[in-house]
């Protein structure tokens, strides 16, 4: 399970996060919404450890990540695997290098193996046979699925989603939540999936936080997130555009 | 390039294995014959050497056979002097005849300083290794300076004699008569030139 | 507002420092690294083939003009002088101990160094750094080590070629036009060299190489600001390689002359 306590950090003078507090149970499929430059990214990031917090911590099944050593890290990220928003796709190496290659890299597994790993991936998420194509052949989407396939070829514990679904039509969009959903219901994995699409939260959500103002304002059940009160929140899931959110900024400005 | 090896491999390969062939040749052409071949060591003594580096030329009869491989300033107390001495190295090949003489010459433009050895005509006692030779020194500038100005105080002391009309050269040169007779007697031969055949009678 | 120009130079300063701090950081990282094992002997020979073999072509274009220059322009001399066959030696003497690292080491950050600087910080743009991050693969043990060694070993391949193909240089010119004979060019050129010549230059060549791989991968991951801040970050790492390669060859230069007399 992941446990985020207090969490905070600034750039530049900025604060992004103060003291975020969030728990994320094993086997648990967690949505964190908020608006576009809120730090969602940036909370993802320090659950991978690429991002250091200023204060508080973040424990990966009972490890705090920011005091890992260098073997602990690479353990950690063994098991935790990252979709990035644009897919990250490594442009020197082909398709199936890309999906393979933290089997490439971190194991000494034979060639036949490899391929079939690979394969199995790509067809996971509906693009078998592209292995030789170069991800400057592909479109946006095929990229985030490439980069979803990259992510499940380790055979994570827990997958970090950025935005899946940004910029792909409904149909893909749909299917990659399918995905997720497939995921956590047959391999049992832990997902955290930072998105702003709605429809797409409580498709695959088993608790849904809305992240405002770099804290968790609520977290819940998409049902009682539905129902709820919170004018924050409120404004947000129903995509309005005034509410005390906008209100907030016209205000500061 | 991790699924199936392309020819990267060769062609990197061939690229450096050239690349290692040029550093042979320059390192072969430019020891030459110092590094590659054997020779022996013998020892020059002299008491100026106008600068004379290690790694000089030596050159034999005109040819370069070796170099010079280091150069001690050591002090003689019994002759209460200073000695240089160097150790030079001869190719194999070559033999110096024990009478040789040898100094230190300049060569060309760069007035790069080198040793140079005059064979002499003792070829059946040749230089063995370790053997010593005495150098002719080279004349130090200040030396040559010492000369030319005695030399020079020489030639001004006559020229003041003759500025102060001493001497006959002096008398030759100030004395109007001399010109005075020198002149009617040029005029008296040209107008009578049989003077010069004219042999006066020697009264015996 | 008269402050102005002193709060400019002061931001300045700190920049440079920290361009110099964070250039030993990333200096004693690679060279930890690339001692440290698993060694990824793949990625290295990409960047030997990228580094050495494709800039053959340019070195080599580049070293025979600098011959033809070098042997023409001393020549305007020598001949006022009367000795043409010290062309040779100077020729020689100033492409194996400076033009031919220098040159090499130019021509290489101009075109390897600037590519990775543009390949890096497109990878940081598109976060495909973070992404090698995530998947537990070091960026500098992936990304830089290869670049580091390669350019390391290929600099001086490249200035070996580069000087013998800047002595033919000479060699056509003197040979060709101002009638000096063969053998004679080549007796002197070898004659004038001597092993301490050949190896500073090739020390140099292997500095300026580490310093091209570094500046450029450095320039590479500090990359913000999308496509613009690449070509920003591109033209200042071909800058900052060009300014660092001349301070480097200043200072090494002083030193073999000090020292090594």
């Amino acid at each position: 399970m992941i446990k985020i306590k207090e969490l905070t950090k600034r750039f530049n003078n900025v604060l992004v996060l103060k003291d975020l507090n969030l728990d994320i149970q094993t086997g648990q499929t967690c949505v964190i919404i908020g608006r576009s430059g809120c730090g969602k990214s940036v909370l993802l990031k320090h659950i991978i450890g690429l991002l250091k917090p200023d204060k508080g911590k973040v424990l990966v099944d009972g490890k705090e990540v920011a005091l890992m050593k260098e073997l602990e890290l690479t353990a950690l990220r063994s098991k935790v695997s990252m979709v990035f928003q644009g897919g990250a796709l490594f442009d020197s190496l082909n398709v199936a290098e890309n999906v393979g290659f933290g089997l490439i890299e971190h194991t000494r597994i034979n060639r036949e193996e490899l391929l079939e790993r690979v394969e199995e991936s790509l067809s996971m998420v509906g693009l078998g046979g592209i292995g030789n194509l170069a991800p400057s052949e592909l479109s946006g989407g095929m990229k985030k699925r490439v980069a979803l396939a990259r992510a499940i070829c380790i055979r994570p514990e827990i997958i970090l989603y950025d935005e899946p679904t940004t910029g792909l039509d409904p149909i893909n969009a749909d299917s990659i939540n399918e995905l997720i959903r497939s995921l956590h219901d047959k391999l049992k994995v832990t997902s955290v999936v930072v998105t702003h699409d709605m429809k797409s939260a409580y498709h695959i959500a088993d608790k849904i936080a809305m992240m405002y103002k770099g804290k968790i304002v609520l977290e819940g059940a998409p049902s009682e997130i539905q129902k709820t009160a919170d004018p924050v929140v409120h404004q947000f899931i129903n995509g309005l555009s005034k509410g005390p959110i906008t209100e907030a900024i016209d205000t500061f400005k | 390039m991790i699924f199936g090896k392309t020819k990267l491999e060769l062609k990197v390969g061939v690229f450096v294995f050239i690349s290692l062939a040029i550093l042979v040749i320059f390192l072969l052409s430019i020891g030459g014959f110092k590094t590659w071949s054997s020779g022996y060591r013998i020892n020059v003594n002299f008491s100026f050497v106008n600068g004379v580096k290690v790694g000089a030329p030596v050159r034999f009869a005109g040819v370069d056979v070796g170099e010079v491989k280091k150069i001690h300033l050591e002090f003689v107390p019994e002759q209460s002097r200073s000695n240089v001495h160097l150790v030079i190295w001869i190719r194999d090949i070559i033999k110096i005849p024990s009478d040789s003489s040898v100094w230190v010459n300049t060569l060309g433009l760069l007035g790069e300083k080198y040793i140079e050895i005059i064979p002499g005509k003792d070829y059946v006692n040749c230089l063995k290794v370790n053997d010593y030779l005495t150098g002719v020194d080279p004349l130090p500038i200040h030396a040559i300076f010492n000369r030319a100005e005695n030399i020079m105080r020489n030639l001004d002391e006559g020229l003041s004699q003759i500025r102060n009309k001493e001497g006959s050269l002096g008398k030759l040169i100030y004395e109007d008569n001399i010109y005075n007779e020198l002149e009617a007697f040029m005029a008296d031969v040209r107008k009578n030139p049989w003077k010069l055949f004219y042999k006066t009678k020697e009264k015996k | 507002m008269f402050m102005l120009p002193f709060i400019d130079l002061g931001r300045k300063v700190i920049g440079f420092l920290h361009f110099i701090g964070g250039l030993t950081n990333l200096a004693a990282q690679t060279v930890y690294l690339t001692f440290k094992p698993p060694y990824k002997y793949e990625h290295t020979i990409v960047q030997l083939k990228k580094a050495g073999y494709d800039s053959f072509p340019i070195v080599s274009v580049v070293a025979l003009f600098i011959g033809f220059i070098f042997a023409l322009q001393s020549a305007y001399f020598m001949q006022k002088l009367g000795s043409e066959m010290y062309i040779a030696s100077l020729v020689a003497l100033s492409i194996v101990r400076e033009l031919g690292p220098v040159i090499t080491a130019l021509v290489v950050a101009g075109r390897v160094g600037a590519s990775n600087t543009a390949e890096l910080g497109s990878m940081q743009v598109t976060e495909q750094i973070d992404a090698l991050e995530t998947m537990a693969t070091n960026p500098i043990k992936y990304l830089v080590v290869p670049r580091f060694v390669a350019l390391g070993i290929m600099l001086p391949v490249l200035t070996l070629y580069a000087n013998i193909i800047g002595i033919l240089g000479g060699y056509l010119i003197c040979v060709m036009k101002l009638g000096i004979s063969s053998s004679m060019y080549m007796n002197i050129t070898f004659d004038s060299l001597s092993f301490k010549d050949l190896f500073t230059g090739l020390f140099k060549a292997w500095i300026f190489g580490m310093l091209i791989a570094l500046i450029s991968c450095h320039e590479g991951f500090n990359v913000t600001g999308g496509a613009e801040g690449v070509g920003k970050a591109t033209t200042r790492s071909v800058v900052f390689t060009f300014i660092m390669i001349i301070a480097a060859d200043c200072f090494f230069t002083a030193l073999f002359y000090f020292i090594l007399t």
